[in-house]
Protein backbone atom coordinates (compact mmCIF):
# COMPACT_ATOMS: atom_id res chain seq x y z
CA UNK A 1 0.00 0.00 0.00
CA UNK A 2 1.41 3.30 -1.08
CA UNK A 3 1.32 6.98 1.15
CA UNK A 4 -2.13 7.46 -0.95
CA UNK A 5 -3.68 4.50 0.38
CA UNK A 6 -2.73 5.02 4.24
CA UNK A 7 -3.50 8.40 4.02
CA UNK A 8 -6.94 7.89 2.60
CA UNK A 9 -7.71 4.66 5.12
CA UNK A 10 -6.56 6.96 7.98
CA UNK A 11 -8.51 9.92 6.97
CA UNK A 12 -11.52 7.49 6.51
CA UNK A 13 -11.28 5.59 9.37
CA UNK A 14 -10.08 8.14 12.02
CA UNK A 15 -13.04 10.74 10.96
CA UNK A 16 -15.99 7.73 11.22
CA UNK A 17 -14.65 6.86 14.49
CA UNK A 18 -14.08 9.93 15.46
CA UNK A 19 -17.91 10.83 14.89
CA UNK A 20 -19.10 7.79 16.23
CA UNK A 21 -16.91 8.36 19.47
CA UNK A 22 -18.65 11.93 19.64
CA UNK A 23 -22.19 10.59 18.56
CA UNK A 24 -22.34 7.73 21.40
CA UNK A 25 -21.15 10.19 23.83
CA UNK A 26 -23.35 12.41 23.38
CA UNK A 27 -26.45 9.87 23.47
CA UNK A 28 -25.54 8.02 26.56
CA UNK A 29 -24.94 11.56 28.40
CA UNK A 30 -28.57 11.87 27.59
CA UNK A 31 -30.01 8.37 27.41
CA UNK A 32 -33.34 8.75 28.19
CA UNK A 33 -35.84 9.81 25.70
CA UNK A 34 -38.32 12.74 26.80
CA UNK B 1 -65.88 3.84 19.48
CA UNK B 2 -62.28 2.92 21.61
CA UNK B 3 -59.60 2.51 19.01
CA UNK B 4 -58.69 -1.46 18.71
CA UNK B 5 -54.98 -0.30 18.62
CA UNK B 6 -52.76 1.88 20.38
CA UNK B 7 -49.50 3.12 18.25
CA UNK B 8 -46.64 1.61 19.65
CA UNK B 9 -43.57 3.82 21.19
CA UNK B 10 -39.72 2.95 21.37
CA UNK B 11 -38.63 1.68 24.94
CA UNK B 12 -35.19 3.64 24.46
CA UNK B 13 -33.03 5.75 22.45
CA UNK B 14 -30.41 3.49 21.89
CA UNK B 15 -33.11 1.32 20.73
CA UNK B 16 -34.63 3.31 17.98
CA UNK B 17 -30.65 4.13 16.74
CA UNK B 18 -29.63 0.55 16.82
CA UNK B 19 -32.86 -0.21 14.84
CA UNK B 20 -32.19 2.19 12.24
CA UNK B 21 -28.69 1.24 11.98
CA UNK B 22 -29.79 -2.20 11.70
CA UNK B 23 -32.34 -1.67 9.14
CA UNK B 24 -29.20 0.42 7.11
CA UNK B 25 -26.64 -2.18 7.54
CA UNK B 26 -27.18 -5.01 5.34
CA UNK B 27 -25.66 -7.57 3.13
CA UNK B 28 -24.41 -4.27 0.41
CA UNK B 29 -22.16 -3.06 3.78
CA UNK B 30 -20.17 -6.22 3.11
CA UNK B 31 -20.54 -6.95 -0.23
CA UNK B 32 -21.43 -4.34 -2.29
CA UNK B 33 -19.18 -1.57 -0.80
CA UNK B 34 -15.94 -3.00 -1.38
CA UNK B 35 -16.81 -4.38 -4.63
CA UNK B 36 -17.43 -0.28 -5.81
CA UNK B 37 -14.87 1.04 -4.21
CA UNK B 38 -11.96 -1.08 -5.19
CA UNK B 39 -13.56 -0.90 -8.86
CA UNK B 40 -14.02 2.43 -9.18
CA UNK B 41 -10.62 4.68 -8.06
CA UNK B 42 -9.72 2.67 -4.81
CA UNK B 43 -8.90 5.23 -1.72
CA UNK B 44 -10.34 8.30 -4.74
CA UNK B 45 -13.32 6.88 -4.45
CA UNK B 46 -13.54 8.00 -0.85
CA UNK B 47 -14.19 11.68 -2.18
CA UNK B 48 -17.27 11.42 -3.98
CA UNK B 49 -18.00 9.03 -1.18
CA UNK B 50 -18.03 11.28 1.50
CA UNK B 51 -19.33 14.56 -0.04
CA UNK B 52 -22.10 12.28 -1.20
CA UNK B 53 -22.40 11.49 2.58
CA UNK B 54 -22.43 14.88 3.49
CA UNK B 55 -24.66 16.60 0.85
CA UNK B 56 -27.15 13.55 0.48
CA UNK B 57 -26.98 10.61 2.77
CA UNK B 58 -26.57 12.49 5.94
CA UNK B 59 -29.69 15.43 5.00
CA UNK B 60 -32.27 12.56 3.71
CA UNK B 61 -31.70 10.36 7.07
CA UNK B 62 -32.68 13.93 9.35
CA UNK B 63 -35.31 14.94 6.10
CA UNK B 64 -37.40 11.37 6.73
CA UNK B 65 -35.99 10.93 10.89
CA UNK B 66 -38.39 14.29 11.00
CA UNK B 67 -40.80 13.92 8.61
CA UNK B 68 -41.34 10.54 10.08
CA UNK B 69 -41.73 12.00 14.12
CA UNK B 70 -43.81 15.06 12.51
CA UNK B 71 -46.34 11.98 10.81
CA UNK B 72 -46.10 10.29 13.86
CA UNK B 73 -48.01 12.88 15.70
CA UNK B 74 -51.38 12.73 13.22
CA UNK B 75 -51.55 8.74 14.10
CA UNK B 76 -49.60 8.33 10.58
CA UNK B 77 -46.65 5.61 10.55
CA UNK B 78 -46.08 5.75 6.90
CA UNK B 79 -45.80 8.03 3.72
CA UNK B 80 -49.20 8.70 2.47
CA UNK B 81 -50.42 9.52 5.90
CA UNK B 82 -47.37 11.93 6.28
CA UNK B 83 -47.14 13.19 2.91
CA UNK B 84 -50.69 14.32 3.13
CA UNK B 85 -50.34 15.52 7.16
CA UNK B 86 -47.44 17.71 5.23
CA UNK B 87 -49.39 18.81 2.44
CA UNK B 88 -52.95 18.70 2.89
CA UNK B 89 -54.66 20.89 0.17
CA UNK B 90 -53.30 18.13 -2.69
CA UNK B 91 -55.47 15.51 -2.90
CA UNK B 92 -52.88 12.68 -5.30
CA UNK B 93 -49.83 12.95 -2.90
CA UNK B 94 -50.81 10.40 -0.53
CA UNK B 95 -50.96 7.94 -3.69
CA UNK B 96 -47.28 8.94 -4.27
CA UNK B 97 -46.38 7.89 -0.43
CA UNK B 98 -47.90 4.64 -1.61
CA UNK B 99 -44.56 4.17 -2.58
CA UNK B 100 -43.42 3.93 0.83
CA UNK B 101 -44.90 0.83 1.67
CA UNK B 102 -45.32 -0.19 -2.07
CA UNK B 103 -41.04 -0.44 -2.03
CA UNK B 104 -39.70 -2.50 1.35
CA UNK B 105 -43.32 -4.63 0.22
CA UNK B 106 -41.79 -5.47 -3.02
CA UNK B 107 -37.87 -5.85 -1.48
CA UNK B 108 -39.25 -8.12 1.49
CA UNK B 109 -40.18 -10.21 -1.10
CA UNK B 110 -37.02 -11.24 -2.24
CA UNK B 111 -34.35 -10.22 0.26
CA UNK B 112 -35.54 -12.73 2.81
CA UNK B 113 -35.13 -15.64 0.38
CA UNK B 114 -31.43 -14.24 0.46
CA UNK B 115 -31.12 -13.69 3.76
CA UNK B 116 -32.06 -17.67 4.14
CA UNK B 117 -29.33 -18.47 2.33
CA UNK B 118 -26.72 -16.96 4.42
CA UNK B 119 -28.95 -18.80 7.42
CA UNK B 120 -28.75 -22.00 5.22
CA UNK B 121 -24.49 -21.38 4.83
CA UNK B 122 -24.48 -20.65 8.47
CA UNK B 123 -25.58 -24.26 8.87
CA UNK B 124 -23.51 -25.67 6.54
CA UNK B 125 -20.42 -24.05 7.66
CA UNK B 126 -20.76 -25.65 11.29
CA UNK B 127 -21.39 -28.84 9.34
CA UNK B 128 -18.19 -28.25 7.06
CA UNK B 129 -20.33 -29.18 4.32
CA UNK B 130 -19.51 -26.56 1.03
CA UNK B 131 -15.16 -27.76 2.41
CA UNK B 132 -16.16 -30.11 0.14
CA UNK B 133 -16.08 -27.91 -3.24
CA UNK B 134 -12.58 -28.15 -4.02
CA UNK B 135 -12.34 -25.12 -6.09
CA UNK B 136 -14.39 -22.27 -7.15
CA UNK B 137 -16.12 -23.75 -9.87
CA UNK B 138 -17.51 -26.19 -7.37
CA UNK B 139 -18.15 -23.80 -4.73
CA UNK B 140 -20.41 -21.86 -7.52
CA UNK B 141 -22.09 -25.59 -8.21
CA UNK B 142 -22.62 -25.36 -4.45
CA UNK B 143 -24.64 -22.80 -4.94
CA UNK B 144 -26.62 -23.04 -8.14
CA UNK B 145 -27.38 -26.87 -6.36
CA UNK B 146 -28.87 -24.79 -3.75
CA UNK B 147 -30.62 -22.13 -5.20
CA UNK B 148 -32.89 -25.22 -7.21
CA UNK B 149 -31.17 -23.64 -10.69
CA UNK B 150 -29.34 -26.77 -11.02
CA UNK B 151 -29.62 -30.64 -10.11
CA UNK B 152 -25.87 -31.94 -9.09
CA UNK B 153 -23.54 -34.07 -6.61
CA UNK B 154 -24.18 -31.36 -3.50
CA UNK B 155 -28.46 -30.54 -4.15
CA UNK B 156 -31.42 -32.45 -6.02
CA UNK B 157 -33.57 -30.24 -5.54
CA UNK B 158 -34.98 -26.71 -3.59
CA UNK B 159 -36.07 -28.64 -0.70
CA UNK B 160 -32.92 -27.44 1.47
CA UNK B 161 -33.57 -23.80 0.55
CA UNK B 162 -36.84 -23.61 1.24
CA UNK B 163 -36.93 -25.32 4.67
CA UNK B 164 -34.41 -22.58 5.23
CA UNK B 165 -36.59 -20.09 3.70
CA UNK B 166 -39.74 -21.18 6.13
CA UNK B 167 -37.52 -21.05 8.63
CA UNK B 168 -36.06 -17.66 7.94
CA UNK B 169 -39.38 -15.93 6.96
CA UNK B 170 -40.94 -17.55 10.46
CA UNK B 171 -38.07 -15.68 12.50
CA UNK B 172 -39.41 -12.02 10.91
CA UNK B 173 -42.49 -12.45 11.19
CA UNK B 174 -41.84 -13.77 14.98
CA UNK B 175 -40.32 -10.27 15.58
CA UNK B 176 -42.34 -8.04 13.86
CA UNK B 177 -45.56 -9.72 16.14
CA UNK B 178 -44.06 -8.60 19.28
CA UNK B 179 -44.28 -5.12 17.74
CA UNK B 180 -41.90 -2.00 17.95
CA UNK B 181 -40.39 -2.11 21.62
CA UNK B 182 -40.83 -6.17 22.71
CA UNK B 183 -39.82 -7.14 18.63
CA UNK B 184 -37.71 -4.67 16.45
CA UNK B 185 -36.16 -2.85 19.39
CA UNK B 186 -35.00 -6.11 21.80
CA UNK B 187 -33.81 -8.09 18.66
CA UNK B 188 -31.97 -4.82 17.24
CA UNK B 189 -30.39 -4.32 20.62
CA UNK B 190 -29.07 -7.84 20.99
CA UNK B 191 -28.06 -8.77 17.29
CA UNK B 192 -26.34 -5.27 16.08
CA UNK B 193 -23.83 -5.74 18.93
CA UNK B 194 -23.37 -9.40 18.12
CA UNK B 195 -23.49 -8.07 14.41
CA UNK B 196 -20.34 -5.50 15.56
CA UNK B 197 -18.36 -8.34 17.14
CA UNK B 198 -18.49 -10.64 14.24
CA UNK B 199 -17.77 -8.18 11.64
CA UNK B 200 -14.52 -7.70 13.97
CA UNK B 201 -13.28 -10.79 14.42
CA UNK B 202 -13.04 -11.33 11.14
CA UNK B 203 -11.72 -8.23 9.87
CA UNK B 204 -8.63 -9.47 12.78
CA UNK B 205 -8.46 -12.88 10.90
CA UNK B 206 -7.94 -10.73 7.43
CA UNK B 207 -5.82 -8.04 8.77
CA UNK B 208 -3.35 -11.17 9.93
CA UNK B 209 -3.21 -13.02 7.19
CA UNK B 210 0.39 -11.47 5.94
CA UNK B 211 1.58 -13.81 3.06
CA UNK B 212 -0.14 -16.74 3.23
CA UNK B 213 1.86 -18.31 0.54
CA UNK B 214 5.55 -17.41 0.58
CA UNK B 215 5.97 -18.50 -3.11
CA UNK B 216 4.11 -15.32 -4.00
CA UNK B 217 5.53 -12.62 -1.60
CA UNK B 218 3.48 -9.63 -3.50
CA UNK B 219 0.47 -11.39 -2.66
CA UNK B 220 -0.13 -10.01 0.97
CA UNK B 221 -2.50 -8.45 3.31
CA UNK B 222 -0.78 -5.01 2.31
CA UNK B 223 -1.11 -5.33 -1.08
CA UNK B 224 -4.59 -6.54 -0.71
CA UNK B 225 -5.71 -3.29 1.44
CA UNK B 226 -3.54 -1.13 -1.25
CA UNK B 227 -5.85 -2.81 -3.56
CA UNK B 228 -8.78 -0.65 -2.06
CA UNK B 229 -6.80 2.19 -0.86
CA UNK B 230 -4.53 3.60 -3.00
CA UNK B 231 -5.88 6.32 -4.75
CA UNK B 232 -6.27 6.75 -8.36
CA UNK B 233 -7.08 10.26 -8.89
CA UNK B 234 -8.15 10.29 -12.41
CA UNK B 235 -10.91 8.41 -11.44
CA UNK B 236 -12.79 11.66 -10.44
CA UNK B 237 -12.69 12.87 -14.23
CA UNK B 238 -15.15 9.73 -14.62
CA UNK B 239 -19.22 11.53 -14.00
CA UNK B 240 -19.93 7.25 -13.68
CA UNK B 241 -17.66 6.89 -10.58
CA UNK B 242 -19.61 10.07 -8.90
CA UNK B 243 -22.81 8.44 -9.98
CA UNK B 244 -21.67 5.32 -7.84
CA UNK B 245 -20.38 6.54 -5.07
CA UNK B 246 -23.74 8.74 -4.72
CA UNK B 247 -25.67 5.39 -5.80
CA UNK B 248 -23.65 3.46 -2.52
CA UNK B 249 -24.29 6.13 -0.02
CA UNK B 250 -27.92 6.18 -1.41
CA UNK B 251 -28.42 2.41 -0.76
CA UNK B 252 -25.90 1.96 2.22
CA UNK B 253 -28.21 4.47 4.31
CA UNK B 254 -31.96 2.91 3.62
CA UNK B 255 -33.53 6.28 2.73
CA UNK B 256 -35.91 6.58 0.45
CA UNK B 257 -37.72 3.11 1.44
CA UNK B 258 -39.76 4.56 3.63
CA UNK B 259 -38.78 2.71 6.29
CA UNK B 260 -36.84 5.65 8.58
CA UNK B 261 -40.09 7.47 8.14
CA UNK B 262 -42.11 4.93 9.64
CA UNK B 263 -39.34 4.13 12.66
CA UNK B 264 -39.43 7.86 13.74
CA UNK B 265 -43.44 7.80 13.10
CA UNK B 266 -42.91 5.95 17.40
CA UNK B 267 -41.26 8.99 18.40
CA UNK B 268 -42.46 10.87 20.47
CA UNK B 269 -42.94 15.06 19.61
CA UNK B 270 -39.56 16.16 21.98
CA UNK B 271 -37.28 13.79 21.00
CA UNK B 272 -34.37 14.17 19.45
CA UNK B 273 -33.86 13.65 15.57
CA UNK B 274 -30.48 15.47 14.83
CA UNK B 275 -28.69 13.53 16.96
CA UNK B 276 -29.48 10.13 16.58
CA UNK B 277 -29.85 10.34 12.67
CA UNK B 278 -26.12 11.16 12.94
CA UNK B 279 -25.63 8.53 15.10
CA UNK B 280 -27.58 5.78 12.83
CA UNK B 281 -25.30 7.23 9.81
CA UNK B 282 -22.36 6.52 11.67
CA UNK B 283 -23.30 3.11 12.83
CA UNK B 284 -23.36 2.40 9.59
CA UNK B 285 -20.04 4.11 8.25
CA UNK B 286 -18.43 1.88 10.67
CA UNK B 287 -20.28 -1.16 9.77
CA UNK B 288 -19.77 -0.43 5.74
CA UNK B 289 -15.94 1.34 5.55
CA UNK B 290 -13.88 -0.23 8.82
CA UNK B 291 -15.04 -3.55 8.70
CA UNK B 292 -16.98 -4.10 4.96
CA UNK B 293 -13.35 -2.62 3.37
CA UNK B 294 -11.56 -4.91 5.63
CA UNK B 295 -12.66 -8.16 5.07
CA UNK B 296 -13.51 -9.39 1.70
CA UNK B 297 -11.20 -7.47 -0.90
CA UNK B 298 -7.91 -8.10 0.52
CA UNK B 299 -8.60 -11.55 1.83
CA UNK B 300 -9.94 -12.52 -1.98
CA UNK B 301 -6.34 -10.33 -2.91
CA UNK B 302 -3.90 -12.45 -0.97
CA UNK B 303 -5.50 -15.81 -2.05
CA UNK B 304 -6.28 -14.73 -5.44
CA UNK B 305 -3.89 -11.86 -6.27
CA UNK B 306 -3.54 -8.67 -8.50
CA UNK B 307 -5.07 -9.99 -11.61
CA UNK B 308 -6.70 -12.54 -9.89
CA UNK B 309 -8.48 -10.36 -7.74
CA UNK B 310 -10.10 -8.57 -10.98
CA UNK B 311 -11.59 -11.34 -12.10
CA UNK B 312 -13.13 -11.85 -8.69
CA UNK B 313 -14.30 -8.28 -8.56
CA UNK B 314 -16.11 -8.42 -11.63
CA UNK B 315 -18.22 -11.65 -10.66
CA UNK B 316 -20.47 -9.49 -8.88
CA UNK B 317 -21.51 -8.86 -5.09
CA UNK B 318 -23.31 -12.44 -4.51
CA UNK B 319 -20.47 -14.23 -6.21
CA UNK B 320 -17.85 -12.84 -3.57
CA UNK B 321 -20.09 -13.60 -0.97
CA UNK B 322 -21.19 -16.90 -1.54
CA UNK B 323 -18.73 -18.01 -3.95
CA UNK B 324 -15.74 -16.46 -3.20
CA UNK B 325 -15.37 -16.30 0.26
CA UNK B 326 -16.85 -19.54 1.41
CA UNK B 327 -13.87 -20.94 -0.48
CA UNK B 328 -11.33 -18.58 0.78
CA UNK B 329 -12.25 -19.22 4.58
CA UNK B 330 -12.34 -23.59 3.34
CA UNK B 331 -8.45 -22.85 3.16
CA UNK B 332 -7.74 -21.40 6.39
CA UNK B 333 -7.51 -22.96 10.26
CA UNK B 334 -11.28 -22.83 11.95
CA UNK B 335 -12.62 -22.40 8.78
CA UNK B 336 -16.12 -23.86 10.50
CA UNK B 337 -15.87 -21.26 12.75
CA UNK B 338 -14.58 -18.83 10.43
CA UNK B 339 -17.56 -19.57 7.81
CA UNK B 340 -20.24 -19.28 10.88
CA UNK B 341 -18.86 -15.78 11.22
CA UNK B 342 -19.01 -14.57 7.83
CA UNK B 343 -22.66 -15.75 7.06
CA UNK B 344 -23.70 -15.61 10.93
CA UNK B 345 -23.14 -11.76 10.30
CA UNK B 346 -24.52 -11.63 7.15
CA UNK B 347 -27.44 -12.84 8.23
CA UNK B 348 -28.07 -10.67 11.09
CA UNK B 349 -27.64 -8.03 8.59
CA UNK B 350 -30.00 -9.19 6.79
CA UNK B 351 -33.04 -9.65 9.63
CA UNK B 352 -32.80 -6.13 10.66
CA UNK B 353 -33.25 -5.03 7.74
CA UNK B 354 -35.65 -7.14 6.59
CA UNK B 355 -37.85 -6.59 9.61
CA UNK B 356 -37.88 -3.10 8.73
CA UNK B 357 -38.77 -3.98 5.45
CA UNK B 358 -41.73 -5.26 6.70
CA UNK B 359 -42.63 -2.59 9.58
CA UNK B 360 -44.34 -0.09 6.82
CA UNK B 361 -47.02 -2.14 5.67
CA UNK B 362 -48.06 -3.31 9.04
CA UNK B 363 -47.91 0.13 10.26
CA UNK B 364 -50.14 0.92 7.32
CA UNK B 365 -52.99 -1.81 7.99
CA UNK B 366 -52.85 -0.60 11.85
CA UNK B 367 -52.91 3.04 11.57
CA UNK B 368 -55.10 3.36 8.86
CA UNK B 369 -57.64 0.71 9.48
CA UNK B 370 -57.24 0.52 12.85
CA UNK B 371 -56.68 -3.15 13.35
CA UNK B 372 -55.01 -4.52 16.24
CA UNK B 373 -50.99 -5.59 15.47
CA UNK B 374 -52.02 -9.27 15.58
CA UNK B 375 -54.29 -8.85 12.78
CA UNK B 376 -52.20 -6.67 10.49
CA UNK B 377 -49.23 -9.24 10.90
CA UNK B 378 -51.70 -12.21 10.24
CA UNK B 379 -53.23 -10.43 6.85
CA UNK B 380 -49.10 -9.06 6.11
CA UNK B 381 -47.57 -12.79 6.29
CA UNK B 382 -50.24 -14.30 4.46
CA UNK B 383 -49.91 -11.65 1.86
CA UNK B 384 -46.25 -11.97 1.51
CA UNK B 385 -45.86 -15.41 1.87
CA UNK B 386 -47.75 -16.23 -0.91
CA UNK B 387 -45.67 -13.31 -3.23
CA UNK B 388 -42.08 -14.50 -2.29
CA UNK B 389 -43.15 -17.90 -3.91
CA UNK B 390 -42.00 -16.44 -7.38
CA UNK B 391 -39.06 -15.17 -6.40
CA UNK B 392 -38.07 -18.82 -5.07
CA UNK B 393 -39.17 -20.60 -7.94
CA UNK B 394 -38.52 -18.52 -10.18
CA UNK B 395 -35.01 -17.11 -9.55
CA UNK B 396 -33.62 -18.29 -12.55
CA UNK B 397 -35.79 -16.98 -14.64
CA UNK B 398 -34.53 -13.23 -13.35
CA UNK B 399 -37.55 -12.15 -11.52
CA UNK B 400 -35.55 -11.11 -8.41
CA UNK B 401 -33.13 -8.79 -10.84
CA UNK B 402 -37.19 -7.59 -11.77
CA UNK B 403 -38.48 -6.80 -7.77
CA UNK B 404 -35.03 -5.55 -7.34
CA UNK B 405 -35.15 -3.13 -9.88
CA UNK B 406 -38.55 -1.77 -9.28
CA UNK B 407 -38.23 -2.24 -5.63
CA UNK B 408 -34.78 -1.81 -4.20
CA UNK B 409 -33.47 0.82 -7.10
CA UNK B 410 -35.97 2.90 -9.08
CA UNK B 411 -38.88 3.60 -6.16
CA UNK B 412 -35.62 4.51 -3.49
CA UNK B 413 -34.52 7.28 -5.96
CA UNK B 414 -38.10 8.50 -7.21
CA UNK B 415 -39.34 8.39 -3.28
CA UNK B 416 -36.35 9.97 -1.85
CA UNK B 417 -36.66 12.63 -4.63
CA UNK B 418 -39.80 13.52 -3.41
CA UNK B 419 -39.76 13.69 0.03
CA UNK B 420 -36.39 15.71 -0.50
CA UNK B 421 -38.55 18.40 -2.70
CA UNK B 422 -41.66 17.85 0.03
CA UNK B 423 -39.70 18.69 2.92
CA UNK B 424 -37.97 21.27 1.90
CA UNK B 425 -40.44 23.22 -0.68
CA UNK B 426 -44.29 22.28 0.28
CA UNK B 427 -43.50 21.91 4.39
CA UNK B 428 -41.04 24.95 3.74
CA UNK B 429 -37.52 25.20 4.98
CA UNK B 430 -38.48 27.92 7.96
CA UNK B 431 -40.42 25.35 9.26
CA UNK B 432 -38.16 22.22 8.68
CA UNK B 433 -35.57 23.57 10.04
CA UNK B 434 -37.52 24.62 13.08
CA UNK B 435 -38.90 21.06 13.35
CA UNK B 436 -35.43 19.54 13.00
CA UNK B 437 -34.52 21.04 16.16
CA UNK B 438 -37.27 20.65 18.26
CA UNK B 439 -35.63 18.38 21.20
CA UNK B 440 -32.27 18.44 19.56
CA UNK B 441 -29.43 17.19 21.38
CA UNK B 442 -26.97 18.84 18.66
CA UNK B 443 -27.57 21.98 16.29
CA UNK B 444 -27.05 20.90 12.76
CA UNK B 445 -24.56 23.46 11.41
CA UNK B 446 -26.77 26.38 9.35
CA UNK B 447 -24.91 25.50 6.28
CA UNK B 448 -27.44 22.80 5.98
CA UNK B 449 -30.16 24.75 5.53
CA UNK B 450 -28.82 25.51 2.11
CA UNK B 451 -28.07 21.85 1.25
CA UNK B 452 -31.41 20.63 2.27
CA UNK B 453 -32.82 23.43 0.52
CA UNK B 454 -31.19 23.37 -3.19
CA UNK B 455 -28.43 21.00 -3.39
CA UNK B 456 -29.69 17.60 -1.91
CA UNK B 457 -32.72 17.76 -4.01
CA UNK B 458 -30.62 18.76 -7.44
CA UNK B 459 -28.23 16.27 -6.49
CA UNK B 460 -31.34 13.61 -6.69
CA UNK B 461 -32.51 15.13 -9.71
CA UNK B 462 -28.94 14.51 -11.07
CA UNK B 463 -28.53 10.98 -10.27
CA UNK B 464 -32.56 10.23 -11.13
CA UNK B 465 -31.58 11.74 -14.56
CA UNK B 466 -28.55 10.06 -15.04
CA UNK B 467 -29.60 6.31 -13.82
CA UNK B 468 -32.74 6.96 -15.73
CA UNK B 469 -30.80 7.39 -18.75
CA UNK B 470 -27.71 4.44 -18.30
CA UNK B 471 -29.86 1.79 -16.19
CA UNK B 472 -33.62 2.92 -15.98
CA UNK B 473 -34.53 3.35 -19.59
CA UNK B 474 -32.27 -0.64 -20.91
CA UNK B 475 -33.84 -2.09 -18.15
CA UNK B 476 -37.46 -0.57 -18.96
CA UNK B 477 -37.14 -2.02 -22.71
CA UNK B 478 -35.87 -5.31 -21.70
CA UNK B 479 -32.52 -4.98 -23.13
CA UNK B 480 -30.23 -8.25 -22.25
CA UNK B 481 -33.00 -10.01 -20.99
CA UNK B 482 -32.81 -13.30 -22.27
CA UNK B 483 -35.85 -14.22 -24.92
CA UNK B 484 -37.24 -17.24 -23.07
CA UNK B 485 -37.43 -15.34 -19.79
CA UNK B 486 -39.35 -12.20 -21.14
CA UNK B 487 -42.86 -13.46 -20.23
CA UNK B 488 -41.70 -14.03 -16.77
CA UNK B 489 -40.81 -10.73 -16.63
CA UNK B 490 -43.70 -9.60 -18.01
CA UNK B 491 -45.81 -11.10 -15.70
CA UNK B 492 -43.69 -9.68 -12.96
CA UNK B 493 -44.05 -6.21 -14.27
CA UNK B 494 -48.27 -6.96 -14.30
CA UNK B 495 -47.86 -8.31 -10.17
CA UNK B 496 -45.97 -5.27 -9.37
CA UNK B 497 -48.55 -3.07 -11.13
CA UNK B 498 -51.58 -4.94 -9.41
CA UNK B 499 -50.03 -4.48 -6.17
CA UNK B 500 -49.11 -0.87 -6.66
CA UNK B 501 -53.05 -0.92 -7.68
CA UNK B 502 -54.17 -2.40 -4.71
CA UNK B 503 -52.13 -0.26 -1.99
CA UNK B 504 -53.39 2.68 -3.87
CA UNK B 505 -56.80 1.29 -3.24
CA UNK B 506 -56.49 0.64 0.25
CA UNK B 507 -55.53 4.15 0.70
CA UNK B 508 -58.55 5.83 -0.71
CA UNK B 509 -60.69 3.50 1.06
CA UNK B 510 -58.82 4.56 4.43
CA UNK B 511 -59.40 8.04 3.96
CA UNK B 512 -62.75 7.60 2.16
CA UNK B 513 -63.78 5.75 5.77
CA UNK B 514 -61.52 8.85 7.99
CA UNK B 515 -64.08 11.41 5.94
CA UNK B 516 -67.21 10.18 6.90
CA UNK B 517 -65.90 9.34 10.11
CA UNK B 518 -64.98 13.21 10.54
CA UNK B 519 -68.38 14.18 9.00
CA UNK B 520 -70.01 11.60 11.54
CA UNK B 521 -68.32 13.49 14.63
CA UNK B 522 -69.48 16.97 13.30
CA UNK B 523 -73.18 16.11 13.33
Amino acid sequence: MNTGGWTFLALSWGGIIGLGVFCFYKVFSKRKIS
Amino acid sequence: MKPKHTRDTWGSRLGIIMAVAGSAVGLGNFLRFPVQAAGNGGGAFMIPYFISLLLLGLPLMWIEWTLGRFGGGFEHGTAPGIFHTVWKKNRFIKYFGVIGIFGPFVIFIYYTFIESWTLAYSYYSLKGLYTQAADQASMQAFLKGYQGIEHNAFFQGLGPAYIFFLITFALNIFVVYFGIKGGIETLSKIAMPILLCFGVLLMVRVLTLGTPDPAKPDWNLLNGLGFLWNPDFSALKSAKVWLAAAGQIFFTLSVGIGVILTYASYLSRGDDVALSGLTAVTTNEIAEVVIGGSIIIPAAFVFFGPLGIQAVAKQGAFDLGFVTMPFIIGKLPLSALLGFLWFGLLFLAGITSSISLAQPAIAFLEDEFNITRRRAVSIFAAFAFILCQPAIFLLSKGVVNELDFWGGTFCLVLFGTVEAILFAWVFGMDKAWEEIHHGADIRVPGIYKFIIKFITPLFLLCILGFWFYQEGLPTILLKGVEEANRPYIFWTRIGLISLFVLLSVLVKIAWSKRAKKAQRELI
